[in-house]
């Protein structure tokens, strides 16, 4: 994924509702469905003709990761 | 043959700034000959993880009975997390994996590569100059 595309995506992060999962369309581009849990994500990305997503999920605060 | 995969951006807390992060996407699934995998996700590589844990929500979608592994408690940055042990299928780049990874509730992130599971399979490269992870498969005979 070259640059713009990088920061394309973390456009689209920084747009996504926090504390929920997201699916991205194959090529990174844009958010195809969202959802409160796994489940909910699977299924609004396959009711959206999306067979096979990138799911990531949101934090309740963006910050890095440190587990 | 190796993999180079560009390092991430994601956002950080505070106006336009971000962080960059290896990731790999990744699926899971039971250790059960054709059970169903998960959407592939997207899993931090993680060379101070010890071992690979998922979110819980994947794996329970996915079958696995989550409270009936092996309990642990971990102590990290964020405190004390209570995780699952289970034995899963994990699908990477050059195959499947069979290992014993952990699930957690708590897991801010889809999932985490560590050592066990991930590094053992791999050869990787952090390049932060060229901000990008180059993986080779390293096959075991």
């Amino acid at each position: 994924m070259d640059m713009p595309n990088q920061d394309k995506r973390l456009q689209l992060l920084r747009s996504a509702p926090m504390d929920s999962w997201i699916a991205l369309s194959e090529d990174e581009s844009r958010i195809v469905a969202v959802g409160a849990t796994y489940e909910e994500v699977v299924k609004n990305s396959e009711s959206a003709g999306f067979a096979d997503p990138l799911l990531l999920k949101t934090p309740k605060v963006w910050m890095p990761i440190s587990v | 043959m190796s993999l180079r995969l560009p390092y991430k951006k994601y956002p950080a807390s505070h106006g336009n700034g971000f962080y960059y992060v290896a990731v790999l996407p990744v699926s899971i699934a039971l250790p059960l000959a054709n059970s169903p995998r998960s959407k592939r996700f997207e899993a931090i590589i993680d060379s101070g993880a010890t071992r690979c844990q998922f979110q819980a929500a994947i794996g329970r979608a996915m079958g696995f009975d989550i409270e009936s592994g092996e309990a642990e408690e971990t102590l990290g940055i964020n405190g004390v997390n209570r995780i699952y042990m289970h034995d899963i299928s994990l699908y990477l780049p050059g195959g499947v994996v069979a290992t014993r990874a952990a699930f957690s509730y708590e897991l801010p992130v889809p999932g985490l590569l560590g050592m066990e599971g991930f590094f053992e399979h791999f050869q990787v490269i952090f390049d932060p100059v060229a901000r990008q992870v180059e993986l080779e498969r390293i096959h075991q005979s």
